[in-house]
């Protein structure tokens, strides 16, 4: 079994229900966030458009957080999740500078690594990821990428045009999107203005754990 | 359509890894420095041995000190650094510097004791296994940063060759101003020490060109990491320390070398051992300030 995350990109609105349910799942302090959705505004009135990109752990196979790790603190499970043990974690920061996805924070209540684990907990009795079920456009699509018959293999077989983020490192991730654009996966295609965030005027977290 | 631009996101982490992890860096180039080339001068100059088998242990425990005590201090859980030996995951470079670094430590205060004692042959028995244990201490760091993928300016083999350079010239300087301060009469061996150094100056200097060079051309990533170290919000910090590292060591020792001028060498070193932790941490902090997603 290897599990695996697709987002259509064209379903999704940004109503940030995957963002809210995953706090609430997974009690995800304030100022860190295992999932989250970014607006990226492209070009210029009247021919603008707005992406909504949802991003979170890829669950790499080749997952160099996984491999950095002092004390195997990031593991793999048996179905391909890259999951945390957050007793184990001695806070070195090393897997937040090998995530070339930015998917890793360390949680400021108990100074461990954490990030999305596609709720391991749930998908162990049988739920469906909170965010998935949230999603009131089924945008996310979950499932098992080793059965032709699930959900997400059948998509990855009609789309042609799939993506992944940061394909040229090699970390071959368990998370696709679907109709999405270099503009909306790329970080560096797009500038971040003084500003962007809507109800924060904090930008950077200087403070990440407990120093 | 034109550009791009987020108009809404979370705030981001900036800096993780900070000026605790840049002193890190430079308190290990001068621990596994000063006993390296330390180990050549005792097999260059048996006759004059005295001085580093005296100071390959002092520096050595004092510097390694420092880089173990910011490393712990560095961790979020830092009573939990013993879980690194008890869970060892060995595919970490993380994990192979902390069993590294350990056996060089054993090996210092073997060195320590064998000064203490005046027992050279207990020095002597332990020289090869520490030049091996010093030597991976040396480029261990470069591992991690190799391990480090979203960090393109860092990933670069280079860093290896860099910390080992790194180490050449923070040992000669700490030597050099050691024997300033103490006024120590070796001509010799301090001429060969400013030559130690101007030469890894020389080409450490040359090799952060070329990787600024290079790294422009290997991503879009790294191309915008130099651009921040070079011109931009790192440009003062990154320049002052080359011009500390490379430029003023190798002009003082170089008039100290030709001259017979000595006293030049304080300044040099001092120079060199400032600079050097200016550059480590403005190229620790450039991949960092960019955004990853």
């Amino acid at each position: 079994m290897r599990l695996g995350f697709l987002v259509d990109l064209s379903r999704c609105m940004g109503c940030m229900a995957c963002a809210v349910s995953c706090k609430a799942e997974n009690d995800v302090p304030l100022h860190s966030w295992r999932l989250r959705v970014k607006y990226i505004d492209q070009g210029e009135f009247p021919e603008v458009k707005r992406h909504f990109v949802p991003l979170r752990c890829n669950h790499c196979e080749n997952a160099p957080c996984e491999r950095i790790c002092p004390v195997s603190a990031l593991h793999y499970l048996p179905n391909g999740i890259v999951n945390v043990d957050h007793n184990r974690c001695i806070g070195c920061a090393s897997c937040m500078m090998a995530c070339p996805y930015n998917a890793i924070y360390i949680d400021p209540i108990t100074n461990s690594a954490d990030k999305c684990t596609y709720c391991a907990h749930r998908i162990e009795v049988g739920m469906m990821p909170a965010c998935v079920v949230a999603c009131p456009t089924h945008a996310n699509i979950f499932g098992d990428l080793d059965d032709p018959e699930s959900e997400i293999s059948k998509y990855l077989k009609e789309h042609k045009d799939v993506m992944v983020r940061k394909p040229e490192l090699n970390t071959k991730p368990k998370h696709f999107y679907v109709r999405g654009s270099t503009v909306a996966l790329d970080p560096l295609a797009s500038e971040r203005p003084e500003g962007y965030t809507l109800f924060t005027e904090v930008k950077f977290l200087d403070h990440i754990g407990g120093h | 359509m034109l550009g791009a631009e987020v108009t809404f996101d979370v705030a981001l982490p900036k800096v993780v890894w900070g000026w605790l992890v840049s002193t890190n860096m430079w308190a290990k180039s001068i621990a596994t420095g000063t006993f390296l080339l330390g180990l050549y001068f005792i097999k260059k100059y048996p006759e004059k041995d005295t001085f580093f088998r005296k100071w390959i242990p002092i520096l050595g425990l004092i510097f390694i000190g420092i880089t173990l005590l910011v490393t712990v201090l560095d961790l979020h859980h830092m009573f939990r650094f013993w879980k690194i030996f008890l869970f060892a995951h060995f595919t970490s470079a993380v994990t192979l510097g902390a069993w590294v670094v350990s056996g060089f430590v054993i090996v210092l205060l073997i060195s320590f004791w064998s000064w203490i004692t005046g027992n050279k042959k207990l020095f002597d028995r332990v020289m090869i296994p520490g030049f091996v244990l010093a030597f991976f201490s040396t480029i261990y760091t470069a591992g991690i940063m190799g391990e480090a993928t979203a960090r393109e300016l860092w990933v670069f083999p280079a860093e290896m060759i860099q910390m080992l350079l790194s180490a050449a010239l923070a040992g000669s300087a700490t030597y050099l101003l050691i024997m300033a301060l103490y006024k120590v009469e070796m001509e010799e061996v301090k001429r060969e020490l400013g030559y130690i150094l101007i030469g890894s100056a020389f080409l450490s200097g040359a090799m952060y060109l070329g990787e600024i060079l290079f790294a422009r051309m290997h991503s879009e990533f790294s191309h915008r990491a130099v651009e921040i170290l070079t011109f931009g919000e790192l440009a003062p910090m990154f320049w002052l320390g080359i011009f500390l590292t490379f430029v003023i060591p190798i002009v003082m020792v170089g008039i100290a070398n030709e001259n017979k001028r000595y006293e030049y060498t304080l300044l040099g070193s001092i120079s060199a051992l400032v600079g050097l932790w200016l550059v480590k941490h403005s190229w620790l902090l450039a991949p960092q300030m960019l955004p990853l997603s």
